[in-house]
């Protein structure tokens, strides 16, 4: 289905870019007539807008400009000279959070479906935006393509293009220099891994029989370490079946490979070792008891690494059942915190949830890889593909591919308390992830939940970005 | 149109006379097979830019052998298919087929990137940002340029400290001005677009060293930004102070094609030398022909000209886009020989310069969208005007040229040309930037003197 049937609705005035309207408009513009668009703003009305808008983009740059600039702001409204209108008005690169500003305008101008300004401010966010440059730029380029995308209903056909060109350029190579290089440059993915493995290794322990269920994209990386446990471990070593169940697609190429490598680790480690990889599933809520062949004589662990958010909302209570249904021992869950599913009929709400999210995760990628790094284009294009689906792609509409629908460690935790009680991190686990994460740059630490929550929290500048936690039943 | 906003339309009615549609051609209300022949045109350009399965055909004829050496790690098949899709993308871009251009360019944005170790990787990553930049404002209806004059600047100034084009462009025309000034005492220049006036503390220090002493200076420069003439203005003063030079700075914040010359305060006596070093950040001057007809009526001593030498004014989308590809390539290619993968210069430069001229040519210049009326090229143009005739530049100028080259090992692939009294600097085969030196005839006369 070509994009070009693709229509911008618009109704005659104060058109709503986002939902269906009288008046279609194919993006297959063959030519503007007046009256095919929206009521187009006079000259004087563009260029108000823009000189406040810039004003309000400026004002914000002065207090952290570092270059000397006049405290009165440049863009004049009193436009003597015709030429200042393009000049004076200028963005300063080196200006904080701008971009934040104009995303937020704009989702509220959505949401008002106030056309005119929602054309104002795609303008701004279309020509300061640039995923190459600073930190403002990249987010304003990727969260405008999500608002294009809504605005010309194509969110669902623009996010399966992205994955699949994701899935077409993607090697085991690539992929395991994509993981390898963010585990050394930030503890995002291996706080879970320590915290998780600890408690799967104190529940298990003296069992001879494991049986570990990995519902994860990590490729394995988890489990080096784990086998390094259970090998040195005093008693005798026990036998681990390893059951990994993907969904997503790039990883599904590469498991065939990391199994041979897997195996020949175990054997290396001289742990009696089986691998099995469930794949042939749509959704991670198609998964049953049956088709992860548990046996009665092992002892289950279940291990979620950012697998529940995959997880239709709908379908999550039953999932967590299904999981109660096999026994396990323990159930490690690590997701990413952030709310995207209580405000999933609120754009506005989740409109600035998400850009809360990912503004503290390209600061953090700002900051733990190089300015030019390659590793860390792809983790934004990968969050880039997570935008549109959050934003631009309809709610109900989760059959096809995977839901992105992250929850808090609380909301998590609501749900999982109705089946399973919660397990305590042992001091010795506390004490492996604050050694984990003295590894690395300043700004991480680990934090403790609340009163009545719980779990573990990964904290980036203070702010909680990544859950832990473990269960029983 | 007013100053640095080009806007595509405003009301309803003016868009009807006034401004074409956003087509690439102007809208004479022919019937549709006039779209089908262009776009013909065009496709059989594209296939035959596609490489034959016998023989990677070479594209630009070639000229591409750099772009293809420099490749170091990337997959030649993913590369060739990258430039595939590129060519299609720019021709769905070319008629109009937005849709189809998307959904393209989702793609092509994720194959390549801006930090590839390919020169050519890269140009496709920028060339694809700028046609969906073009997509969306297309799609807005709204392609006026916002400008960060400060990046620009400082991006500049890093092209100029790396790269010798900036300095050729500056020190064969400060010859050829200084020449021209022999044994004049009172001067005045005026810089169409003078940014931050990097071009002429050089020209000064020779200046203040003449032999009979230096001369009174006065300076017009202009430019888009007052507040950044005046800080121009400064800079220039105290270095003028520091070598006894006399000097005057006139800011005028408008483009040259549009001001009314008696804005140019010119004194009886005064040997004037207009300069102009063009780029394609933005449009500087206004209409050309207003440009040409101001410097007429100037009758200066001397006009010194830099252009780029890529044709990217008038003419079809496709027209741009093949030539910007050659010329940007060339540019990306010269960087990429000198510094490495991940020198933030470099990438500032890519980023911040060469990417917004990129993004300019293709999302917002040509006639049907920012009602440019500009010339194929100026130096064609000054040759044909009575009133103007060519000065060669001298063995001096390209001594100074020859200069500035030696900077850079000789074994990178820099080329100095000099023809028909033109000096030209490129890289490898593609010239890049010519400079040029015109006076006015006896048949032109200063038509007016303060």
């Amino acid at each position: 289905m070509k994009l070009s049937s693709a229509k911008v609705s618009k109704e005659s005035k104060g058109a709503s870019p986002s939902h269906g309207g009288h008046h279609k408009n194919s993006l297959h513009l063959k030519h503007r007539s007046h009256h095919s668009i929206l009521p187009l703003p006079p000259v004087d009305a563009l260029e108000q807008w823009s000189s406040v808008t810039v004003d309000m983009y400026n004002s914000n740059n002065n207090n952290h400009n570092q270059q000397q600039q006049p405290q009165t702001s440049h863009t004049s409204t009193s436009r003597s000279s015709d030429y200042s209108a393009g000049g004076d008005g200028e963005p300063s690169g080196t200006g904080n959070k701008w971009a934040s500003r104009l995303l937020k305008e704009c989702a509220r101008a959505i949401s008002d479906k106030d056309s005119s300004k929602i054309h104002h401010l795609l303008w701004m966010l279309n020509e300061l935006a640039s995923p190459y440059g600073d930190c403002d730029q990249k987010l304003a380029s990727y969260f405008l393509q999500a608002l294009f995308c809504k605005a010309t209903e194509s969110g669902q056909r623009c996010f399966k293009t992205l994955t699949s060109v994701a899935e077409k350029s993607h090697s085991f190579d690539s992929a395991r220099k994509l993981i390898l290089k963010f585990q050394e440059v930030s503890p995002w993915t291996t706080f879970g891994h320590v915290a998780a493995n600890g408690a799967i290794l104190e529940a298990l322990d003296g069992e001879p029989k494991l049986h570990i269920i990995d519902i994860s994209n990590t490729l394995c990386t988890q489990w080096p370490t784990l086998l390094e446990a259970l090998a040195t471990r005093n008693d005798d070593t026990p036998h681990l079946k390893l059951t990994v169940v993907v969904t997503a697609n790039i990883v599904r190429s590469v498991m065939k490979e990391i199994s041979q490598r897997m195996e020949k680790f175990a054997r290396l480690m001289g742990v009696p070792f089986e691998f099995n990889v469930i794949s042939g599933l749509n959704h991670i809520g198609e998964l049953t008891k049956e088709a992860l062949g548990v046996l009665e004589d092992e002892a289950v662990a279940v291990n979620c690494i950012g697998a529940l958010r995959r997880v239709d909302v709908g379908e999550r209570a039953a999932l967590i059942q299904m999981f109660r249904s096999l026994g396990p021992k323990v159930v490690t869950v690590v997701e990413e915190e952030a709310d995207f599913s209580s405000t999933r009929h609120d754009f506005v709400k989740c409109f600035e949830e998400c850009l809360r999210f990912y503004t503290l995760y390209f600061e953090m990628l700002d900051e733990c890889f190089t300015a030019t790094s390659n590793e860390k284009l792809m983790l934004e294009r990968e969050c880039s593909r997570s935008i549109v689906r959050v934003l631009a792609c309809d709610n109900d509409q989760d059959k096809e591919g995977e839901c992105e629908r992250r929850e808090r460690g609380s909301q998590w935790s609501e749900r999982l308390k109705e089946v399973f009680s919660p397990v305590r991190f042992s001091d010795d686990v506390a004490d492996d992830v604050k050694a984990l994460l003295k590894r690395y740059k300043a700004g991480w630490a680990l934090a403790q939940a609340h009163q009545n929550e719980t779990g573990l929290y990964l904290t980036w500048k203070e702010e909680a970005v990544v859950w832990v936690s473990a269960w029983k039943p | 149109m007013k100053g640095g906003f080009e806007v595509v339309y405003s009301t309803p009615d003016i868009i009807e006379t006034h401004h074409e549609p956003i087509w690439e051609f102007p809208y004479v209300g022919l019937p549709p097979t006039i779209l089908n022949s262009e776009s013909n045109e065009l496709f059989e350009l594209v296939s035959d830019l596609m490489p034959k399965k016998t023989a990677p055909r070479s594209i630009f004829d070639g000229r591409d052998d750099e772009l293809r050496n420099q490749s170091n790690n990337v997959d030649s098949e993913q590369g060739l298919s990258s430039m595939t899709l590129l060519m299609e993308c720019a021709a769905a871009v070319s008629i109009n087929n937005l849709g189809e251009a998307h959904r393209m360019l989702l793609e092509l944005t994720q194959m390549a990137s801006a930090h590839s170790l390919s020169c050519a990787e890269r140009v496709i990553a920028y060339f694809a940002m700028a046609m969906s930049s073009r997509v969306i404002n297309s799609w807005l209806g709204l392609c006026s340029p916002l400008i960060d004059h400060k990046m620009v600047h400082a991006a500049f100034q890093a092209f100029n400290n790396v790269s010798p084009f900036i300095k050729f462009a500056h020190f064969t025309s400060n010859q050829a001005i200084f020449e021209a000034f022999h044994r004049r005492h009172r001067v005045h220049i005026v810089d169409l677009d003078v940014m931050q006036g990097l071009q002429w503390p050089a020209l000064f220090h020779i200046l203040a060293t003449r032999a009979e002493g230096p001369p009174l200076v006065t300076m017009t420069g202009l430019g888009s930004s007052m507040e950044i003439l005046v800080e121009t203005g400064k800079q220039l003063s105290n270095f003028a102070k520091r070598l006894r030079i006399s000097f005057e700075f006139h800011p005028i914040a408008k483009k040259f094609g549009e001001i009314d010359i008696t804005a140019i305060r010119l004194r009886r006596g005064e040997t004037l030398a207009v300069h102009w070093l063009q780029h394609s950040l933005y449009d500087a001057t206004g209409p050309d022909r207003n440009t040409l007809r101001h410097i007429e009526q100037l009758a200066p001593t001397i006009v010194t000209l830099v252009e780029q030498d890529v044709s990217i004014n008038g003419g079809s989308f496709s027209d741009r886009f093949v030539n910007s590809l050659h010329y940007y390539s060339a540019i990306f290619d010269s960087l990429g020989a000198y510094l490495p993968a991940d020198d933030p210069n470099r990438h500032c430069i890519e980023h911040s310069l060469l990417y917004r001229e990129i993004n300019n040519v293709l999302a917002v210049r040509g006639p049907a969208r920012s009602g440019d009326e500009k010339f194929k090229q100026w130096r064609s143009e000054l040759a044909r005007n009575r009133y103007l005739q060519m000065v060669p530049m001298s063995s001096n100028s390209m001594a100074q040229a020859q200069l500035i080259l030696n900077m850079f090992s000789p074994d990178y692939g820099y080329s100095l040309v000099r023809d028909d009294g033109t000096l030209g600097l490129g890289w490898k085969d593609t010239c890049l930037f010519t400079a040029s030196a015109w006076t006015t005839t006896l048949n032109g006369s200063r038509l007016y003197e303060n």
